[in-house]
Order: C-alpha cells, then sequence, then structure tokens
C-alpha cells in the first residue's frame, strides 16, 4: 500500500499532539510502518498546531507533501483552512465546527486586523472531496468533558482511514488518562456516527466589529529628548525617530490606546489621549 | 483601572527635567506620581525627601512637599519629618550610591526602626550624578570608570539587607515594567511601617556606555534579562572576558519579597 496522509490541526490545548499519537499507534497496531512529525505554534497562547501522519507499507519521509493528504482533520474552523493546501484533490475534510478565534483577528489592530473567516463550507466548495463538519466539542460535552472533542473527532476521521475499531481502541487506552479511556471510547464512536451539520444551523460567531476609536498622540516636543524609547517600543509603529534622530509620530492612526509609550517615556513627554466615551474618558 | 494623568503632579515650570535622554530614572519617577494617585493621597501630604544623585534629583520635579537633603541623609531626614507630622505621608528617593554607599548607615536604622516611611532605592549599579563611579551595586567584572578593568567586588543584595535589617515589607521591581512599578508603589505607599523597593533602573550614559548596553532602548532590554524568571543569566551579557566571574549571577528575585506586621516607630513609648 502505498503511504497515506493525514494532517491534524488546531490550537494549543485541544489535544491535537495526543490526537495524532493516538492515530499513529493504531496505524502500528495494524502492523503498518508509521512516521509522524509536529509543530506547536505558541501553544500556550493558543497558537497553531499541527501534526503530520504517514503511515503504509514503508514510509520514508513524516511530512505530507502539499496536496496529497488524504485526511485534514482540522478540530477548529480557521486552522482546518489553514492547511486545507495539504488535502489531496478529493480528500476528506473533517472538521470540528468550534471556532476560536485568535488574537489577531478581533484585537483592535487597525493595520492589520483580519477578519475570522465565516463558518461556511460553500467557501471551500471544489477544494475537498467530502466534507465533514461536526459539533464535536458539544458531543464531548454532552458525553461528559469537552476535552474528548478531539477523540470525537478522530472517530470521524476513522470512517476514511482503514484501520480497524479494536486498534483504534487499544491506542485510545493506550494514551489518554487512564480514567477517561471510556469517556474517549465513547467519544470515538460517537464520532464515527456524528452527523454533518447544516451550516446553516451554525450560529454566528458575535464578534464584535473593529471599535472605531482614534487616539491621539500627544507629544510634548519640549520635554522629549528624542532617546527612541517609545519607538522602540511601540507595537503598532506608530513612532519612530527620522535621519535627524528626532521623534515623529508616522501613524497616528495605527495607535490602538496601548498606553506603553506613555508609560516608558522617562521624560514625561508622551501622552496618548483616549477618545470620549472610551474605557478612561476623553483627557 | 482608571488611567491616571500624571502631568498635574508635576512641577510643569522646572521641566523638561535634566536628566539624560533614555535615562529610566523617569520612567520610575512617573510610576511613582501614578501610585500617589492610586493611593489616594492628597498632594499637599505627600512629602518626598530625596539625597543626592541623579535619581534623588528628580523630586525637584515633583509638586509635593520635596526636601532636598545632603548626601544619603534623605531617611534621617525623613524620620524627622514624620515623627513631627505623623500625619503626612512620607517617601525617600535615593539612588544605589546615595542609599547604599554613604547613607547605608541611615538607611539600616530607618528599617531597623520600622518608621512608616516608603524609600525608593534607584539601583543603575553605579554613581551616575558624579561620572560613572563604582557603586556598592556594580557587578562582578562590570565596568565603571573607577573600575576600567573591571569590577572585582561582589555587590550588595539591598533586599537581603533591608529584610535583615528590619524593614516590613520589601520589594525589588524594574524600571523596564512600568505597570508592575504602579502596583508595588501603590502597596508600598500604603503599607504601615518601613516599605523599601529597590527599582532596577539604568544609566545608558555611564554604566551602558562602559559596559557597550546600548542607549535607553536597549538598556530597558537588558533591564528585563536581569530577572531571574527570564532565563538569560546576567554574566551571559557582559562584555568583560577578561574578569573571571566565579558564577554567572542567578538573575535578580522580582515582586514583593517580604511583608510582616510589626510595631512601627512614632518616638512615643506607646503606639
Ligand atoms: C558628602 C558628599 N559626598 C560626595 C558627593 C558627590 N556625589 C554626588 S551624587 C553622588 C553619587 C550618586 O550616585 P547614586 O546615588 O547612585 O545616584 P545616581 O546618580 O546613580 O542616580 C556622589 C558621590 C556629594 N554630593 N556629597
Ligand atoms: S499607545 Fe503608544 S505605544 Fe501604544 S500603539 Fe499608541 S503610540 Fe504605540
Ligand atoms: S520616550 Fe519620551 S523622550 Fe524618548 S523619544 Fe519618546 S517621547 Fe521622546
Ligand atoms: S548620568 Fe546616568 S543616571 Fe544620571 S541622568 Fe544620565 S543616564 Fe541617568
Ligand atoms: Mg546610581
Amino acid at each position: 500500500m502505498s503511504a497515506r496522509g493525514v494532517v491534524l490541526a488546531g490550537v494549543g490545548g485541544q489535544g491535537v499532539v495526543l490526537a495524532s499519537a493516538v492515530l499513529a499507534e493504531a496505524a502500528l497496531q495494524s502492523g503498518f510502518e508509521v512516521k509522524q512529525s509536529e509543530v506547536h505554534g505558541m501553544a500556550q497562547r493558543g497558537g497553531a498546531v499541527v501534526s503530520h501522519i504517514r503511515y503504509g507499507d514503508t514510509v520514508a519521509s513524516p511530512i505530507v507533501p502539499l496536496a496529497t493528504a488524504d485526511v485534514l482533520a482540522g478540530f477548529e474552523w480557521a486552522e482546518a483552512l489553514r492547511w486545507l493546501p495539504y488535502l489531496a484533490p478529493g480528500g476528506a475534510l473533517v472538521v470540528d465546527a468550534r471556532r476560536i478565534v485568535p488574537p489577531g483577528a478581533c484585537r483592535d489592530h487597525r493595520r492589520w486586523g483580519v477578519p475570522y473567516p465565516p463558518l461556511d463550507p460553500t467557501s471551500i466548495a471544489g477544494r475537498t472531496g467530502a466534507v465533514v463538519l461536526i459539533d464535536a466539542t458539544g458531543i464531548a460535552g454532552t458525553l461528559g468533558n469537552v476535552k474528548a472533542a478531539n477523540s470525537v473527532v478522530m472517530g470521524a476521521v476513522s470512517r476514511f482511514l482503514d484501520l480497524s475499531d479494536a486498534a483504534w481502541e487499544k491506542a485510545i487506552a493506550r494514551f489518554v488518562p487512564p480514567r477517561t479511556v471510556d469517556l474517549n471510547i465513547e467519544a470515538f464512536h460517537a464520532g464515527q456516527q456524528a452527523e454533518t451539520l447544516d451550516p446553516a444551523d451554525i450560529p454566528e460567531l458575535g464578534l464584535d466589529p473593529l471599535p472605531e476609536r482614534h487616539y491621539h498622540i500627544d507629544v510634548n516636543e519640549a520635554w522629549c529628548k528624542d532617546c527612541g524609547i517609545c519607538p522602540s517600543i511601540c507595537p503598532e509603529f506608530c513612532l519612530a525617530l527620522d535621519d535627524a534622530h528626532r521623534l515623529v509620530v508616522v501613524d497616528e492612526e495605527a495607535c490602538t490606546g496601548c498606553r506603553l509609550c506613555e508609560v516608558l517615556c522617562p521624560d514625561f513627554a508622551i501622552r496618548i489621549v483616549t477618545p470620549v466615551g472610551a474605557q478612561g474618558g476623553a483627557r | 483601572m482608571t488611567i491616571v494623568d500624571i502631568r498635574p503632579h508635576l512641577r510643569e515650570w522646572a521641566m523638561p527635567h535634566v536628566l539624560c535622554a533614555g535615562c529610566a530614572h523617569g520612567i520610575v519617577g512617573r510610576a511613582f506620581l501614578v501610585a500617589t494617585d492610586r493611593a489616594g493621597i492628597d498632594p499637599d501630604r505627600m512629602v518626598v525627601v530625596a539625597g543626592i544623585g541623579c535619581s534623588s534629583r528628580l523630586v525637584g520635579y515633583l509638586d509635593f512637599c520635596t526636601l532636598h537633603a545632603t548626601h544619603g541623609r534623605a531617611p534621617a531626614f525623613a524620620t524627622g519629618v514624620k515623627l513631627a507630622r505623623p500625619e503626612l505621608t512620607v517617601a525617600v528617593f535615593s539612588g544605589d550610591g546615595d542609599g547604599l554607599a554613604i547613607g547605608g548607615n541611615h538607611l539600616i536604622h530607618a528599617a531597623r526602626r520600622n518608621i512608616d516611611l516608603t524609600v525608593v532605592l534607584f539601583n543603575n549599579e553605579i554613581y551616575g550624578m558624579t561620572g560613572g563611579q563604582v557603586a556598592p551595586t556594580t557587578q562582578r567584572g562590570a565596568i565603571a570608570s573607577t573600575t576600567p578593568r573591571g569590577n572585582t567586588e561582589p555587590a550588595f543584595d539591598s533586599v537581603a539587607l533591608m529584610i535583615g535589617a528590619g524593614a516590613s515589607f520589601v520589594a525589588r521591581a524594574s524600571a523596564s515594567e512600568p505597570f508592575t512599578l504602579e502596583r508595588i508603589f501603590t502597596e508600598a505607599l500604603t503599607h504601615r511601617g518601613f516599605a523599601f523597593v529597590e527599582v532596577l533602573s539604568d544609566c545608558p550614559t555611564y554604566f551602558g556606555r562602559y559596559n557597550r548596553l546600548g542607549d535607553g532602548p536597549e538598556m530597558l532590554a537588558w533591564l528585563t534579562r536581569q530577572d531571574s524568571r527570564v532565563a538569560e543569566p546576567l554574566a551571559a551579557k557582559r562584555v568583560v572576558d577578561h574578569l573571571p566571574i566565579p558564577e554567572a549571577p542567578p538573575g535578580l528575585d522580582l515582586g514583593v519579597l517580604h511583608r510582616e506586621e510589626r510595631p512601627v516607630f512614632t518616638g512615643r513609648r506607646s503606639g
């Protein structure tokens, strides 16, 4: 058998790494050669986590080449979209309808605020084979623990892989915490049976639009010594030193009002004027 | 938490202040002003006493009742103020040279008495005002104008000293973390008894230049790395390679490091 490739993607804390260990073990139990590789991106901050698993009679590389994955399992909608290029034409997309909005998509970043993509499988029509959109987190919650959502997803993934239930169950029992084995096996079977959601039934995310706030960066030029501290710490690059090494406000529009410049200026020379009605009030 | 505008607490007519561009002392002064506001202290009942040094010089810009005293003797002056007018809130601004070298005795005895003062000790590891001489806080190996080939003496741990002397509130904070500074100063100002806060500050003009640590922005980053919670050990950044440093300094513990309830000295037989 030529090697099969599976990509699992989610965010930190969702159990992606554990799920990939379970899949690798199930494939080993079934007598295949298995290679696995994972990347934890800023898991502490909920950043992207992705794992590649390849198994077959012989497997050379642990990395699933672009556009060859048989299954892409997304533990979160936007992460599934991010890894879509790895899916083979006609490959199956299994995805939890859960949405975890990354900080960059919702914070008051003016310049690079990116909206969270709409949860709408029609937006990726033609780029996948079967799409299994399930409420894995909801199902796991009904069973008693939302943390078992990863097992629900793997149950849905198992529909597209040629591994026996016995192999999966053994693998789950080996990797999940001992007291949660039964729960996870139950979650796995629930995932095998889970119905594909109608996107129309999925509630809107209800994210507030980016707040329309404009901060005024009030620099007291008579006090500023052009020390360079505020340009070096402004996260939005609103401030800079010009060629003459003088402080200039280059992009007031991008200011998010974080006030780092204000509290780190040793010369009391900078103050952020908050818009009327916003938190803290005008001043 | 409400945003405090500190400009009303400044003597604007005296500004801009005399400290060098990028010197972190001003960041500390600003956080202190925010803390007095948060602690609800009436500016007319706030007294700040300072010794001599760039850090001490800051009191000239604070619109409180301020007293610029003699080198190292600020705790003694402050003791007098507090005993005569116990209803006032009294704080001391002092440098590492001011408070730990020439003024070491005054500092430890004020702590021993547990008199109700808040002492802010600006530690920039050097005598900034007088041109960068070695201080009792200069780390081994560091260069100062009087130790051009690197300091051979160990440095004071002022936090251990103050706990030993009897201070009932002891904290260490860094100028690179102004929001934490604001919080710790607020706690120190509301503590009843002797409160001591060592603040890791900097001196880009001398210490930074001698030790090739960069200007204000780079030195702020360097301050963050002294925090023991930050992995990189202090020694790794030292440029002195000809002096054997026996062991890398482990970094400094930050936060409120000691707090106790102890009878407060009021000068009276009881109370
Ligand atoms: C009795 C006396 N001795 C010496 C001096 C010279 N002097 C002025 S400031 C200073 C050291 C200040 O260092 P520090 O307290 O660390 O303050 P910094 O300037 O570093 O903030 C010295 C020795 C003096 N003013 N008075
Ligand atoms: S408040 Fe200051 S540091 Fe923050 S984004 Fe605005 S200019 Fe930059
Ligand atoms: S931190 Fe203050 S003194 Fe330094 S460049 Fe910015 S405004 Fe000027
Ligand atoms: S000499 Fe050093 S301590 Fe004094 S103001 Fe300049 S940078 Fe700050
Ligand atoms: Mg000093």
